[in-house]
């Protein structure tokens, strides 16, 4: 994570401060290194990533990102297609399904027939955007927001979907969007990183792994604090059993004056990077329990998430914990919700999940836009990839659609986009897009340029290459800016 | 992050590395970073993405474009694009979205055209040059140091005091730090060589390949999970205690690196050979449903290359897995020659989903007692099958006496089912053998008029189900049935025996149709371990074929026959090695017309479905064909009958008549049912095995799997060393052509990563990257002495480690005055000794040590520590010493880590990784103060320092200084921790409770003896030393 080394508090309690400290071992110019690695004076509050500032003005400074992993059903969410029940239990056209690779779950299928959405669908809002009746509580911010019909992706499979939307690639192993702004950008709040993730807790569904918000190349301090619904919500936050406050601060006195003492002794930089390091890790013993604790939230504002907020853990818990983390400047939350991955019993598991999300993410938009935050927060909506028109098996009532990485819908909201609009189209089978195509490297162009960030000139080099999130693609949407 | 100040000292930096020492221009030194940064994405060796036809890594193509006129810079193209202000003009272009060179850059550039613009070969390139020595007497090392320092007015600090040294060289050759027994005997011992006779102990240490292993193991990605997305866990341990034990045993390094690279190709190779190699097996691997098996495959093999290169020659290869490398002198073809020397091994680009099996090739991990065993029922298998030979003949004599007696028809013994599929009744198709045992009709697959009566008509998306079939490989069977293909079927399934198709890696045995003709075979895992033959004559379309398809119950490909139409049919054989069960992963009973995630029988027709028990004779064959025929050759006059006629009566004489037969195929199926016993309880290791014809392998299109171009064949990059005459086009020619002594890049990529291990950065900064865009070596002739000397060696690991702590460079305190500290922060120029913080492995195993917690256990399988249960994926902590191993045995889950190693700098295995981040961060802080393993620890040392001091504090401090930070604590440091114990022992008195909660952290008991405040105290106590910055900064 990155916090730095060096805050205000720790700063003044020292008995002699850095310049004084550099002053003492007559580090002359050579200083001057010195200063650079340690970012911000002694007052700043912030840390401004490798970047300094952004390349432009940003739209947004922060951005909460709700995944739903496994892949939402377009089809019977947002990309309304009549077609699909008109024709029910045909097989589709080879003219439309192309020479597109289909996975080796239904590519097999001697049979594959399209299937129509079971669920009534209406426009809502100034732009008449279609939703299903699953989504009732999006539908009514449909003027706050933008949906995209024409995402998609490369990858088949949940593995390397969810991978490619996380860090641009579909192979583990490269830097997540957050630890990408981290290093650029850096982070606001000194006592909180800037980047943290939240799960929905006690979800099943398709795995997530660590490297999905790992730093990949980046510096290890670059990757997410995952925010977890425990007893300690950031690893090892809490005093062990039988160890108070008082007891320990005493302790990590002592332990600065030995620090200190040592410092004398010894001219290392590295001394001093250990004091702040204690200093700032006792100072988040504070911070993170302050920001985690949604007990000062008003009735009404808890309320308006839904019944599960008041759980732990849940989607809608974790919607209103984003809004807290973003109050307080983290930059990248990232949040999880799993198990959308409906092969089959669609017709059934779709509304469940829909409950579990559609109020709370509506919630948190309202919420943001009440406190005047939406207008440089960026929310977005969507999974790794959409689901097929055709059924997976047999069709019947309670069929199920296989992964479609060709087209699916997300929505975006606040900081910089345009709100109440629709943008791009698929056809009428709904399995090809038509026009605005958005690929994943165009999003992660947009989200950063939104950020105020031109993605061709966020790079690391790393095994003497320039990296960067888009790999070597990548263009702005300008259609959905505001 | 950075401060305005930044580029004065950048500038100051520059005059003291650059220009300013040296009048002469350095085309490596000082203009290739700069071309190649900012020109040679564009003009560099990429043919295909090259502008305006200019190339500025060759002079002559330079020149030719007329880039520069040598001597003359205000006349140079070059020099005039860069200072053009016309965007349409000015180099770097916007569009790179490259800064513009800076006028330190630029006046560079006009100094070196003004200078000639002579060009070097890339200094990784060019051979090892011998250093010039002027003092034979003194360390090489040194002599090259000292010259630096001179050239920068610096000099060596004294050497770091005997406490120092001792820990530092304890923690670089063993990972841990020295006991207070061994500091003091250190301190003690008056030799002259007491150092000396140090390092060599510490070599002789176990402790010291664990310590060794652990870089290796970053190198390797070596994880105990396969990664990816199911991420399952796997049984490759034996392959890190081999790499343990091979520091141990110091086997030379050249040979380190061709036991893993091609120790399956070496003559008769060991077993330690062939694990070796599962180096290359490493890799994350795939098994989530629905994925392209190519893909993956393609994947695997990419990863193979990526690590190679970066292993041992410390060139970014990938870069040229999609076009000719940027900025590197590396076409894309020669990647693919590469990827053709490590793709030849039979292996599925999934492991399977639905059985634990490891995926091919593998190898049976037994040990000696157990392959005697092996041997002897192999012997036995072979002498049983000799006996038969044998018995076939002696029994020519009885067979001419039945032939003359023989009547009636001959019938089938041993049939288990058998389906006419004429009805259907409540979903359930007759079994006329046992009619407790019907087949299900699923789905909607429906009947049809067949041969006689019905048949089933499949849907391809539907089986029917029989309730028989879980044969185990030392069972003869057969199965014969009749069926229609309405067209050539490119691949369909018959009827199988399995769980899965990739999911289960075919685990069973399978009648398919695949390019048209009819394949059957048994399979443990598909393709490595299997035996399987294919019919070289297409199925008849739109016509009845009958097919009797048998196993002998030999595990073999020659134990597998097709008939069709009666007679057997000429086949190919795919595959010929089974070495495991066929049964298990599920699906125990053979299913019809369809399979999971495969390819049904779509529009097929199948009737007259038999199962035997047995392996069913020619004649047997034809009678399911018509039993006319068979009856007519069964009572044909002995006179009349031709050899074959002969020879299939013989055979089912035997095998239908013949008692004293029968009871030897009863003892070969015993004897081999114990054979195969032993076989398949064996542990099943990943190696490679080369394939006995190099697959096909070609330059793929924008590195996609899918997109062939241009066929290529085994081979080397012609920039680097020619490969060895005669050494064959294999992975093993490969690993003689990268320890040739000619090799530019594998020792020096060695040597500068053992260098990097020690002194916390490679003489060469970018460890994985010798290439054009990596750091050139401050001390290029050190590095060369060093690779020139480990080869001269024989490789000799353990003496280069010797040679380089031996050296005063390394034996230097690590703390100078602050001007030489702040001018070389990193310590480039190593004017003093090695300090940095220490790896994740060994803040943790120094905890362990000084609490005495540490358990002495070399190798084994991975444990779980405490922080395991705060993982991404938690697992609960291992039992016993589980949670007191050292951390090389942490139990590596790719997608769930180990939480605290992670976030000290651990990479995650995911890829290769030549060198680790260290970075700091309040988690940390975290993990040492509250962490389980950590707070136990203290706990555990606080009890000890009271017990061994009996409560005396100032004794207490004195042992906690030399357990913590290996030396004794001075005034000042004893009035803090003494005011530190009364402060905390107050509060513990108070808080008696809290005392009580405190000492309850992690599995070891209590000391009862101790008074629980003061035990308390102690614990605090010695936390304060374990989180001091000397407890966890080696120096």
């Amino acid at each position: 994570m990155n916090i730095p080394l060096i805050s205000s508090q720790s700063a003044s309690r020292n008995p002699f401060n850095r310049r004084e400290f550099l002053g003492r071992f007559g580090m002359g110019l050579g200083a001057i290194a010195l200063a650079d690695m340690l970012p911000g004076d002694a007052s700043a509050a912030s840390d401004h990533g490798v970047l300094g500032a952004p390349h432009f003005a940003p739209k947004a400074k922060r951005i909460i990102y709700l995944f739903m992993s496994g892949g939402p059903s377009q089809l019977d969410l947002f990309d309304y297609k009549p077609l699909l029940k008109e024709r029910n239990g045909e097989q589709l056209p080879d003219s439309i399904r192309g020479s597109q690779r289909l996975t080796g779950m239904s590519g097999n299928q001697a049979s594959i027939p399209l299937v129509g959405s079971p669920f009534k669908f209406s426009q809502h809002g100034k732009s008449g955007a279609w939703f299903s009746d699953q989504l009732p509580h999006t539908a009514a911010i449909a003027d706050d927001i933008c949906v995209v019909r024409s995402m998609f992706s490369e990858a088949i499979n949940h593995g390397p979907g969810v991978t490619f939307l996380q860090t641009g690639s579909q192979i583990p192993g490269r830097p997540s969007i957050g630890s990408w702004l981290s290093y650029g950008l850096g982070q606001e709040n000194a006592n909180l990183p800037a980047f943290v993730v939240l799960i929905t807790k006690n979800k099943g569904g398709q795995p997530l792994g660590a490297h999905l918000w790992g730093s990949g190349f980046l510096p290890a301090r670059h990757q997410a604090v995952l925010l977890r619904a425990a007893k300690d919500p950031v690893l090892y936050l809490g005093n062990p059993a039988g160890v108070s406050d008082t007891s320990r601060r005493l302790m990590l006195d002592r332990l600065r004056e030995l620090h200190e003492h040592q410092l004398q002794e010894t001219p290392d930089v590295e001394i001093q990077s250990r004091i702040d390091q204690y200093e700032m890790a006792f100072r988040m013993q504070t911070s993170v329990p302050e920001v985690a604790d949604l007990s000062g939230e008003s009735a009404e504002v808890l309320d308006s998430y839904g019944a599960d907020v008041r759980t732990p853990g849940t989607f809608a818990a974790n919607c209103l914990q984003a809004r807290r983390l973003a109050e307080k400047g983290v930059r990248f939350i990232q949040l999880y919700h799993q198990d959308w991955d409906h092969h089959g019993g669609l017709p059934s598991a779709l509304p469940a999940i829909c409950k579990e999300t559609d109020q709370p993410a509506a919630a948190l938009i309202k919420d943001l836009k009440q406190r005047g935050m939406l207008e440089d927060t960026l929310v977005v909506w969507g999974g790794e990839f959409g689901r097929t028109n055709y059924c997976q098996g047999k069709i019947s009532t309670n069929f199920g659609r296989d992964h479609h990485p060709r087209c699916f819908s997300i929505w975006m909201a606040g900081g910089g986009i345009k709100p109440g609009s629709v943008f791009g189209e698929t056809d009428e089978f709904g399995y090809n897009v038509v026009s605005d195509g958005v690929h994943v490297h165009d999003f992660h162009a947009t989200l950063l340029h939104l950020l105020g960030i031109d993605h061709e000139r966020l790079t690391y080099k790393f095994q003497g290459r320039r990296y960067r999130l888009t790999d070597v693609e990548g263009k702005l949407v300008k259609g959905i800016l505001a | 992050m950075r401060s305005p100040f930044f580029p004065r000292f950048f500038l100051l930096f520059f005059a003291m590395v650059g220009l300013g020492t040296a009048g002469e221009v350095g085309f490596n030194r000082d203009v290739r970073p700069i071309l190649s940064d900012k020109c040679f994405f564009c003009h560099g060796p990429d043919a295909k993405k090259r502008e305006a036809d200019l190339r500025l890594d060759v002079r002559e193509a330079a020149l030719q474009q007329e880039a520069f006129v040598p001597g003359k810079p205000d006349e140079s193209e070059l020099i005039a694009r860069i200072l053009s202000t016309d965007k349409t003009e000015h180099m770097p272009p916007a569009k790179s979205k490259l800064a513009a060179l800076t006028p330190e850059e630029i006046n560079t550039l006009k100094q070196w055209i003004a200078q000639g613009a002579k060009y070097e070969a890339h200094w990784a390139f060019i051979p090892l040059s011998p250093l010039a020595l002027e003092d034979p007497a003194a360390s090489p090392i040194d002599l090259a140091v000292a010259k630096g320092l001179a050239s920068r007015g610096l000099q060596f600090q004294p050497e770091a005091d005997r406490t120092t040294l001792i820990r530092r060289v304890s923690f670089d050759l063993t990972g841990l730090p020295p006991t207070p027994e061994e500091v003091d005997s250190f301190l003690g011992d008056p030799a002259s060589n007491a150092y000396e006779r140090l390092v060599d102990r510490l070599l002789k240490s176990e402790r010291y390949g664990e310590r060794m292993a652990v870089d290796w193991l970053d190198i390797s990605r070596y994880a105990d999970s396969f990664g990816y997305q199911v991420d399952r866990e796997r049984d490759v341990w034996p392959w890190r205690d081999w790499v343990i034990g091979a520091f141990n045993k110091n086997l030379p390094f050249d040979q380190f690196i061709t036991w893993q690279l091609a120790g399956d190709l070496l003559p008769n190779p060991t077993d330690d050979q062939m694990l070796a190699t599962m180096f290359n097996r490493l890799h994350q691997q795939e098994a989530e449903g629905g994925s392209v098996e190519e893909e993956y495959r393609v994947e695997y093999v990419c990863d193979r290359v990526q690590t190679f290169a970066t292993a041992f020659l410390g060139l970014t290869f990938e870069c040229a897995r999609c076009h000719d490398h940027k900025f590197d002198p590396i076409a894309q073809k020669e990647y693919y020659q590469f990827f053709s020397m490590f793709q030849n091994i039979d292996e599925a680009g999934l492991y399977s989903f639905f059985t634990t099996s490891p995926p091919t090739p593998s190898f049976g991990l037994i040990d000696a007692p157990t392959k005697e065993r092996l041997a002897a029922l192999d012997q036995k298998v072979g002498e049983l099958e000799k006996q038969a030979t044998a018995l076939r003949a002696v029994k020519e004599r009885p067979f001419t006496g039945w032939l003359e007696t023989r009547s009636g028809q001959p019938g089938i013994p041993g049939e288990l089912a058998r389906f006419g599929f004429d009805t259907v009744e409540n979903g359930k198709l007759a079994n006329s053998i046992r009619a407790d045992q019907p087949a299900t009709l699923r789905g909607e697959n429906k009947l049809s008029p067949g041969v006689n009566g019905n048949a089933i008509e499949f849907t391809g998306d539907d089986p029917v189900d029989l309730a028989l079939g879980n044969f185990k490989r030392n069972e003869p069977f057969s199965v014969s049935l009749r069926l229609k293909t309405p067209d050539l079927k490119e691949r369909a399934v018959v009827f199988h025996r399995s769980r899965a198709w990739t999911d289960a890696a075919s685990r069973g045995y399978e009648l398919l149709i695949e390019e048209g003709k009819l394949k059957w075979s048994l399979i443990h895992f598909w393709p490595g371990n299997a035996i399987s033959i294919r019919a070289k004559a297409p199925v008849q379309l739109d016509q009845w074929t009958q097919v009797t398809v048998t196993y002998d119950g030999s595990s073999r490909a020659d134990g597998l026959r097709i008939y069709i139409d009666g007679k057997i049919a000429p086949v190919e054989v795919i595959r010929d090695g089974l070495t495991k069960e066929i049964t298990g992963g599920g699906g125990d009973n053979i299913a019809l017309g369809e399979r999971f995630r495969d390819r049904g029988f779509k529009g097929g027709m199948i009737d007259d479905f038999r199962v035997f028990n047995r392996d069913l004779t020619a004649i047997e064959a034809l009678a399911t064909y018509e039993e006319a025929a068979a009856n007519a050759l069964f009572s044909k006059p002995t006179a009349d009958l031709s050899a074959a006629d002969r020879a299939a009566l013989f055979d089912y004489y035997l095998a239908a008549a013949d008692p004293d037969w029968a009871l030897q195929m009863a003892a070969l199926k015993e004897t081999r049912g114990e054979w195969m016993k032993i076989q398949d309880g064996a542990r099943e290791m990943m190696v490679m095995r080369e394939l006995p014809e190099p697959k096909k392998a070609y330059v793929l299109l924008r590195g996609q799997y899918d997109q062939h171009t241009e066929e290529v064949h085994a081979g080397t990059p012609a920039a680097l060393s020619p490969f060895p005459d005669g050494a064959p086009k294999n992975r093993l020619g490969l690993a003689q052509w990268l320890t040739d002594r000619r090799h530019p890049l594998t020792a020096r990529v060695t040597v500068n990563r053992f260098w990097q291990g020690i002194f916390g950065r490679g003489l060469v900064k970018t460890a994985e990257d010798f290439g054009s865009q990596g750091a050139r070596p401050l001390y290029p002739e050190l590095l060369d002495w060093l690779a020139l000397h480990f080869i001269e060696s024989g490789w000799d690991t353990k003496g280069l480690i010797k040679t380089i702590v031996m050296s005063r460079t390394y034996r230097q305190r690590s703390i100078a005055d602050g001007k030489t500290m702040a001018d070389d922060p990193d310590n480039e120029w190593l004017a003093r000794g090695p300090r940095f913080r220490l790896s994740a492995e060994m803040i943790r195993d120094n905890a362990l040590a000084a609490a005495g917690l540490l358990s002495a256990s070399l190798g084994g399988a991975p444990v779980n520590p405490y922080e395991m249960s705060e993982a991404f994926k938690p697992a609960a902590p291992s039992g016993g010493d589980g949670v007191y191993r050292r951390s090389i045995y942490t139990n590596w889950r790719r997608t769930g880590p180990p939480p605290a190693m992670v976030a000290f700098d651990a990479p995650r295995r995911a890829v290769c990784a030549a060198k680790r981040e260290r970075t700091d961060s309040p988690l940390q802080a975290l993990i040492l103060l509250n962490g389980t393993q950590y707070v136990e620890a203290a706990r555990v040392l606080g009890e000890k320092l009271h017990r061994e001091a009996k409560g005396d504090v100032n004794a207490m401090i004195e042992q906690g200084f030399m357990r913590c930070l290996s030396r004794k604590p001075d005034e000042r440091e004893r009035t803090i921790v003494r005011q530190l114990y009364t402060e905390q022992l107050a509060y513990f008195s108070a808080k008696p409770s809290e005392a009580a909660e405190l000492l309850k952290t992690g599995n070891a008991k209590h000391d009862a003896a101790i008074p629980p405040d003061a035990a308390a105290a102690a614990t605090v106590l010695a936390q304060a030393l374990m989180n001091h910055d000397a407890c966890i900064v080696k120096r």
